[in-house]
Order: structure tokens, then sequence, then C-alpha cells
């Protein structure tokens, strides 16, 4: 994980002369250290006020990285267009597509699940390539692009699905799935790890490494934080804005695409209004992260953090039987926290 | 326009200070405006004009000295209603109407939004604005907006009338309406004062000029001393001297490789037109012109930022190349040149790919770190770090390495827009140092320049743009100071010469 550490830059690096790889990762820690606090805190307000043994325990830990690991990957795609400065507001449609397209494809249209799959993500870079033309070249605000394409793609899910739920193991009239096909899916999101870790984790654990990666040690990473953060100067430095910003809208859409068909292979069944729930808490990651909304920043492990933090806040209200409705109030109100905290350390900063 | 008070002695300014930070733009200024005259105020770029208007505009406030008008102490904070500015870009509401505008601050008490009552129509008429009434300002042409911005201090009896550049995006005809509408306000007894650029404009439109130089008003000129070259020479007095043995030795030579070459070169816009220019390597050449006459975007257009149309050819080392590959820009303003989220560093690389990455897109940091202390070292930005943040730099460094991170592909062009715009007296002199060098290892440095004595302290050849034509090469060498550099620069800026002056004149005397 130490690869993905770096995300925060070296923008916020502290003066230290010849500094270089170790005051790299020391920058990224003061930004992440916020977050890691929260979450000890957290987790020691869940461990005192939860029931012995329900809390902190392993089986519960193994619970929580699985209801994570979906908003994870999903937020670790949107935090590449919010670091290149734009908004992605269709992702959470272009889940329940995938699903949708995986289940028809495979259960009702009879294709092998090895065709079904890479339809899915057919579409994302579809998807993705349509968003990125009317930001880049019809120069249309990314909030209204896919505030637009998401509801198109929603109406095509619906379209598509007949609006019905798909399991493999009720097909319809006069079709058959094959039994090997479907362990091999079920078996992509199930399988009997040590510790009953749950492959989802692994699959999140995996893109982490890879996003932390582009967005720390690589030049598109590197290219995209500069273009995030002043477009006009990226654009005086000939920097290729519009190639990056497709290949940011369309990962965003494959990474909704993947979190999907991994959901598919867990739950066992895929209905059209998956997904439409992730818009919250998927940018709640992101923003507790500490990626900027304005462009220029945002880390893999600042994500992940997020997402981990908005998973115990659910997971622990859950145990102490609170209720949904308060689940709703305690993670708005950290989303606001994050970005007030956010602001008060930077301005200390200056 | 309103009654006359007893005592109408226009504006009276004393001793006017304004610090910002550690950085003086106003050192005690003096100043008196007359009304039924225009005044006229020129000075170099920094030297606290738009200071003096953000003052007078009521946008900031002086930290010493007293500001009077008509015989009583003004308070430009609190009393905004006394003066009017009008400039580029018209401080209006651009989602509102002409006519909301002008009732904006003054709809009365009605809960129904009221109609434009007699007085206020005859003022649109009088501005020949009504038929533009029920257009929102944002679909109206500038020269309309201004004479909104002008009607609306009008039915708010403003007193003076402060013209900031007002016309540098306007057409001829807009401009001469313009000059005609400020000479009928000084002759209503209105205070009219016009900061410009554009000497010739001065010199033919106002009745005495003010010159300010370091936050002073140092000379003021009327009668046979107001001509354009006086002006000229004014504004550079004692800025730049050329130390003994300083001057470079220029490579003019005719054997000297082509950098780069314009034939028949036309701004799509319109900005300029049919350009032919020829630079060759080893030369820094200025291109100098006013904001407006197509200047700018002609150095613009040569490293492909400004669409131009016609024949250009950028010289490679081997042969000819491309304009993305062969040239690079510095923008004049630091926040379209520089990366405020990135470090020093990072931003002195920003603009590498090859040579900081290896196979798979990873970057080298050792090479990035490398390079960002090769060019720290040689641009001498005073940095402890290249990791810190960018903004934890002056304004001198931070262009320093702005211009760093343009060269460090080593294009055949360097184009700079006012490359020492707002930057410290020391910096100013490394910049033209690295620029030198720059050009000498073989590369041509273009510069927009708005200020002569950076072209007669940078450049071997200037060519002065107006109307969007280029004129003929001035060598500088052959000026011995600066003030014979800006006299041949004036001679050549052809602003108001073709201009029926005349009719202006005539249009105007009535009220005088």
């Amino acid at each position: 994980m130490t690869d993905s550490t770096g995300g925060a830059a070296p923008a916020v690096a502290p003066p230290r002369p010849g500094g270089d790889w170790s005051s790299r990762i020391r920058a990224a820690g003061l930004r992440i250290g916020g977050l890691v606090i929260a979450i000890l805190i957290v987790v020691i307000i869940f461990t005192v006020l939860s029931k012995p043994n329900t809390f902190l325990t392993i089986t519960n830990a193994v619970g929580i990285m699985r209801s994570m690991s979906t908003i994870a990957i999903v937020a670790l795609g949107l935090t590449l267009v919010i670091v290149v400065g734009e908004i992605d507001l269709s992702f959470g449609y272009m889940y329940g597509l995938a699903s949708i397209l995986i289940g028809v494809a495979w259960v009702v249209w009879g294709w092998p699940i090895w065709f079904a799959i890479p339809l899915a993500f057919v579409a994302a870079i579809g998807l993705g390539s349509i968003n990125a033309f009317l930001v880049t070249v019809l120069k249309i605000p990314s909030f209204i692009v896919t505030l637009g394409t998401g509801q198109l793609v929603f109406g095509t899910t619906l379209l598509v699905s007949n609006t019905a739920t798909l399991n493999p193991a009720y097909p319809p009239p006069g079709k058959t799935v094959p039994q090997e096909q479907v362990d091999w899916f079920f078996g992509l999101s199930n399988q009997d790890l040590p510790l009953g870790i749950p492959m989802q984790a692994i699959w999140m654990l995996g893109v982490a490494v890879v996003i932390g990666f582009i967005l720390s040690r690589s030049l598109f990473g590197f290219r995209l934080k500069a273009i995030g953060g002043n477009p006009a100067a990226a654009e005086l430095a000939r920097l290729p804005i519009t190639k990056y910003k497709f290949a940011a809208f369309i990962i965003s859409a494959s990474l909704a695409s993947l979190a999907a068909m991994l959901d598919f292979a867990f739950i066992g069944s895929v209905q059209p209004n998956a997904g439409v729930s992730l818009t919250f808490p998927v940018f709640a990651a992101v923003i507790i992260g500490g990626a900027s909304l304005s462009g220029g920043r945002g880390s893999a492990i600042g994500t992940l953090s997020g997402a981990l933090l908005l998973a115990i806040i659910a997971n622990g209200l859950a145990l102490l039987s609170a209720g949904s409705y308060l689940s709703n109030f305690v993670s708005g109100a950290v989303t606001i926290a994050a970005v007030v905290l956010d602001r008060f350390t930077q301005s200390l900063r200056k | 326009m309103s009654v006359s008070p007893p005592a109408r002695s226009g504006l009276r300014i004393r001793g006017l200070r304004k610090w910002y930070g550690d950085t003086r733009a106003l050192d005690g200024l003096d100043l008196d405006a007359l009304p039924g005259e225009i005044l006229g105020v020129a000075g170099p770029n920094g030297a606290g004009k738009s200071t003096l208007i953000k003052i007078l505009a009521g946008e900031t406030t002086a930290d010493g000295g007293t500001i009077e008008l008509d015989g009583t102490a003004w308070d430009t904070a609190t009393d905004r209603d006394r003066v009017a500015v009008v400039h580029q870009e018209p401080q209006l509401f651009p989602n509102l109407t002409v006519a909301q505008n002008l009732m904006v601050g003054r709809e009365g008490t009605r809960v129904m939004v009221r109609r434009l009552d007699a007085a206020e129509r005859s003022l649109l008429t009088d501005l020949a604005i009504l038929e533009y009434a029920d257009r929102p300002i944002d679909t109206v042409p500038l020269a309309i907006a201004q004479r909104v911005e002008i009607g609306r201090a009008l039915a708010r009896d403003a007193r003076v009338f402060l013209f900031d550049e007002p016309n540098s995006a306007l057409t001829q005809e807009e401009s001469v309406d313009l000059f005609r509408r400020m000479h009928l306000l000084a002759g209503a007894g209105n205070v009219v004062i016009l900061v410009s650029h554009r000497i010739a404009e001065l010199a033919e439109h106002t009745d005495r000029v003010a010159l300010i130089l370091d936050g002073l008003c140092t000379a003021t000129l009327d009668g046979e001393a107001l001509t354009q070259e006086g002006i000229a020479a004014g504004l550079v007095t004692g800025q730049a001297v050329r130390e003994p043995g300083e001057q470079v030795v220029v490579h003019l030579g005719e054997d000297a490789a082509t950098a780069l070459r314009l034939r028949d070169w036309t701004h799509v816009g319109g900005e300029f037109q049919a350009i032919d220019l020829h630079v060759r390597t080893g030369e820094i050449v200025a291109i100098v012109g006013v904001e407006g006459s197509g200047a700018r975007e002609l150095v613009r257009s040569i490293a492909g930022f400004e669409r131009g149309n016609g024949h250009i050819q950028i010289a490679g080392p081997t042969g000819g190349t491309s304009v993305a590959d062969g040239t690079s820009l510095v923008s004049a303003d630091r926040q379209t040149s520089l990366f405020s989220n990135m470090s020093i560093g990072d931003n002195m690389v920003v603009r590498l790919h090859g040579e900081i990455t290896r196979a798979g897109g990873a970057l080298r940091f050792g090479r990035m770190l490398e390079i960002a202390h090769e060019l720290r070292d040689r641009f001498r930005v005073k940095a402890d770090s290249v990791h810190l943040p960018i903004r934890s730099l002056s304004g001198g460094n931070q262009q320093k390495v702005a211009i760093a991170a343009a060269i460090v592909r080593r294009p055949e062009v360097l184009v700079l827009e006012e490359p020492t715009r707002g930057v410290d007296i020391g910096s100013k002199r490394e910049i033209y140092r690295l620029m030198r060098e720059y050009a000498s290892q073989g590369h041509a440095v273009i510069i927009y320049c708005t200020e002569v004595p950076e072209v007669f302290e940078a450049a071997d050849l200037a060519y002065v743009v107006s109307d969007g034509r280029l004129s003929a090469p001035l060598l500088v060498m052959n000026h011995p100071d600066v003030e014979d550099l800006a006299r041949a620069v004036t001679r050549l800026e052809r602003h108001g010469s073709g201009r029926p002056a005349a009719a202006i004149q005539a249009a105007a005397s009535p009220s005088e």
C-alpha cells in the first residue's frame, strides 16, 4: 500500500532542503493523518457503545471491508475525474446499466458470461467517451453533461431490463444458464479466503494500488493534477487536456462497471435500480478523502480512508440499532465536517 | 447636468499614500483636476495609476492624504455616487437590461417594477441608446455598455468621470464617439480624467497630462509641452540607463539563421493584418504596442495561441518544425503560467514528458529533482527547497520559474508576454540576463512589451504595432538613451494620426 501513499504529491511538502521520497511520504502522511485519527476515534466510540464482542471482531471487520468495497472502487474512479477538475454524476447509473447488461446478455439472451462481461465494459467506454466528448469538444460543463447522460443511461437500463430483476438461477422459460459459468462468475466475488477475507476487498485493494500508482507516481497522474489545478496554464503548456479527460471519464465509468459486476457476482441477482443510491456515499468518500472539487488535488489512500470511515459509521450505527435516519444524519454531517476541517488546515498552511 | 453649487473648484488630491504590504503604490501623490478640462494621466505599469483609480472609485482606501471635491472633503469609500469609472469592462449587471441598469439602486419603493421616467428617457436619448433600453447588457456592444455606464453616473449626479483605458477594445468610430462624449462631459463642467497608455490620444484630447512615476506625480505637461514625444520622453526619464560595457554584442549579421518567418500573417479576428516578420537566431525582438493595437495577439499567434492565416515558418535544428514543437509561450499573467496547486520543482518540469518518465509511464522523481535543482541554480530562484509550494515565492521568483518551465524544452522561438510585469528590479535584471543567455545559445526570443525601458534594456530590435500593422524595425543599439528610444517608438505609433481630429474639436466646442 505504500505505493498509493504519495497521493498528495509534493505540492504540500514541508520545507526540507533536498527532501525527496521520504518527504513526499511524510507530506501525504500529514493529510492522511487527520483521517486516521478520525477513524480511530470512531472505532473507539463504537467499541465502547456496542455490546461486547460485536463491533471489534474479525467477522465484523470483514463485513466492513465487504461493505466499503463497492463504494471504494467506484470512488477511486471518480477521484481521477475530480482531480482533473470535472464532475461525474453518471457513475451510479453506469453501475446499474453494467449489471443489467451482464444479466440480460447472459441470462435472457443466452450469451456466454465471457461475452456478457465485455459488453458491460464496452458500454462503460462508450459512456465515458460521450461524457468526455461533450465536456472537452463541445465545452459543456461536466455537471450538466453527466446529469443528463446519467438519466439517458438509467432510461436505457430500464428499457433493456424491462424493469425486471434478473437471477441466473431463474432464467426465463426456455433458457438455461450453464452451471460452470454460474460457478465461475460467482467465484469472482465469493471464494473461501483465509480469515474469511472477502474477495471484493482484494479487488478493491488491487484497484487502489493501480489508482494510487497513477495519481502519485505516474506522468498521467502528475499531469491530471496540473490540468485540474489550472486548466488555462495547462493549455499554454500544451498538456494533452482532451486525451486525459477522456481517460479519466472512461476509467470512472469502467470502475463503476467493475463494481457492478462484482456485486452481481456476490449477491447473485441484479435489479435495474441498483446503483442509484451510490451517488452520495461515493462523492462523500472522495471529498472526505481530501480531494478538491475545484480540481488538482486527490489521492487513492485518501479516498479509500473516506470510504472506510463511512463504512465504519454505517456498520457501527447498525450494530447499535440506531435506525437508518441517524446513519444519514451522521454521514451528511461527517462529509461537511471533513470539508470544513480541510478549509481550516489549508488556511493554516498558507 | 446638476444645479451649480457655489464653489466648483474640481478635484484636489494632496499627499495620497497607499501601501500594499511592503510595496509602496502611492508615495504622497498630488493631483488637481479642474472642472471643464480633460486631465490625462499617464505612467508605466506599476507606477500607481491603478491604485489611484481604485481609491477614487472607492474600491480601496488610502493610507494617508486628502481628497477634496469642489472644496469639501470627499470620502471616496462611502460616497461612491460622485464618481463614474468607465473602462474596458463596464461595472454593470450583465443580465439586466440597459433600462434596468440605469434604475438599479433607484427603483423607488413601489412593489411593481417601475418604468423609465421622462428624465431617464431623455438621458438615454442624449446618449443615443434609447433603442437598446430593453436589451440585456451582455447582448449589446461594449461601446453601448460604456455609454450606459456614463448614463448611470449622470442619473446619479456624478461629478467625476474617470476613463480608464476606455477604448482599447473599441473600433475607430466608437472611439471617436467616446472622445466626443468626454469633451461634452468636460464642457458641462464635470471633472474628466483620462488614464491611457495611448500617447497620441492623450496629446490630442486632453488639456493637461499628469505623469505618474513611482507613486508620485512627477510632472504636468500642458500647452507647448503637451506633445506625443514630450509625454513619451517624460514617462521614461531615468527609467533605464545603459551601463558602460553592458550592451551585449548583437548578432545581427545577415548570415544568422532564420528562426521565424511570417508572411502575410493575418489574425482571424482582424486584430492584425498582413504582417511580414523575419527573426533570426540570437535575436531578442520586442513587439511593442498598447492594448488593442494587435501586438499582444500577434505575439500569441506566433506560439499558436491566437489563430492566424498566412505563412508561418519556424526553423528547427534540422529544417522546419511545427509551432507546437518549436515555440513556448509564457503569458503575462502568472495566474495562467503557473500551477498554484503544485510545488516549485513540479512547475519547472511540468512541460516535460520523455525525460522524466521510464517505461510504463512511471515518473523518475530523481531526474525531476535533478532538473529542478539545476534550473533553480541557473535561474537563481530564491527558494530553500524546490518542494515548497509555488505560492511561497515572490512575484519575481515566480516569473523566473515560469520562464524556466518554458525554456526547459528548448524551443526554437521563446515567446514572452510582458516578461517583467510586477517583478522587482533585481529579478528584472536576472530575467533579462537569462533571455540574453538563451538567445545567444542559438534561439530567438520574442517579447511583447508595453514599456519602452524594457525594450531599451532587453531587446535588439523593436517593432511597433498600431492598428494591427507592423512598423519598420528599430535597432535599439542606435538609440543612446531611453528617452530617445521612447520618442522613436512614439513616432511609429500611428494612433490618432488618421483620425478627423477637427471634427471632434468641432463637436466639443458648442458646449465649451
